[in-house]
């Protein structure tokens, strides 16, 4: 019955990464968003914005890269 | 379990309902929503009417293709000659997994395209003279938001055109991991669009308005959108890799 397990891991890669792509994909576009309205309103601070934008984003970013890296260990190591 | 073609045809039927249903409630809020917005931006200013008018149905046109793209699968599942007995297990979630992949990865893109569509309408109402380069603006980020749709759209036709038939002599555990993997591939990629979709969505929303409000800061706005964009769109690629992976490396 171990195929049962293996099925289950490849249903749960695709799970894992699917539902684990949602919040930061949502979360790094309010970022761009606030930023696209921070950088309009005070052009001079441009750099900075557009600095801390990327932080955070690579910030949010992590967990996607989580889910990445759990479905790729479900799809090879189970 | 025998597979007949009775029960190839359940699939190619659940996936068809599954795709267009979800695809026509998402299509419905994002292009009612634009609509909304452009009525109230006609009442605000009247006198820019027709650009607004114009606006409101490029902007519609857009948002409506995730849409057409779920009609387009669920036609191909029901009238597409899949239902053939011989594809066994596998062909039968693959037909599913086509339709939960163009369904669900349909949702983020035409809300996210929606929204943009909406406040680049309010942004045109504020700014009428700038209305050609709001309305650039919107058009560049709905390709954007779209972009996710398309990663659906491939998927879907992969399991649809390049699954592979069930070989006679596989085991049972082979072919019950290969035909879940095949409903993973389609999962991973349907939800996997839709906060990209949305993301995009906003960020291209937001940078619209802003232009309507700041038109000199126009070439910052857009950099910054660009690169928005470029960041929220690496996890649609990595549902996309995941996909691929349970798609032709299983």
């Amino acid at each position: 019955m171990e195929f049962i397990a293996r099925a289950a891991a490849l249903l749960g890669a695709g799970i894992c990464m699917g539902i684990g792509a949602l919040g930061p994909g949502v979360g790094e576009g309010f970022v761009a968003g606030k930023a696209c309205e921070g950088i309009a309103r005070s052009p001079e601070n441009a750099s900075l914005i557009t600095r801390t934008m990327l932080v955070g984003q690579a910030v949010s970013e992590s967990t996607g890269i989580y889910s990445l890296v759990i479905a790729l260990l479900l799809i090879f190591s189970t | 379990m025998e597979i007949t073609r009775e029960i190839i045809q359940v699939a190619a039927y659940i996936g068809a309902g599954i795709s267009v249903s979800i695809a026509s409630v998402t299509s419905g809020v994002g292009v009612g929503y634009i609509a909304g917005e452009a009525s109230y931006a006609m009442m605000k200013q009247p006198k820019a009417g027709d650009l607004i008018f114009r606006n409101m149905f490029i902007g519609q046109a857009v948002t409506e293709t995730g849409g057409i793209f779920s009609l387009v699968i669920s036609l191909l599942l029901l009238f597409g000659g899949f239902d053939v007995a011989a594809g066994g297990l596998y062909r039968f979630a693959a037909m599913l997994a086509a339709g939960i992949a163009i369904g669900f990865g349909s949702i983020g893109p035409v809300l996210g395209s929606g929204y943009t569509g909406g406040q680049a309408c309010k942004s045109i109402g504020r700014m009428p003279k700038h209305g050609n380069a709001i309305m650039g603006n919107m058009l560049i980020g709905q390709a954007l938001a779209q972009t996710s749709s398309i990663f659906s759209l491939v998927v879907a036709l992969l399991l649809l055109y390049s699954t592979p038939l069930q070989p006679r002599d596989a085991s049972l555990g082979h072919i019950v991991a290969k035909s879940v993997s095949l409903l993973g591939a389609g999962l991973s990629i349907g939800l996997g669009t839709l906060g990209p979709g949305v993301g995009i969505g906003n960020v291209a929303g937001r940078a619209s308005d802003m232009i309507g409000r700041f038109p000199d800061q126009r070439p910052s706005i857009m950099r910054t959108m660009f690169l928005g964009a470029a960041v929220s769109e690496s996890t649609a690629i990595y549902a996309l890799v995941i996909s691929f992976l349970l798609l032709f490396a299983i």
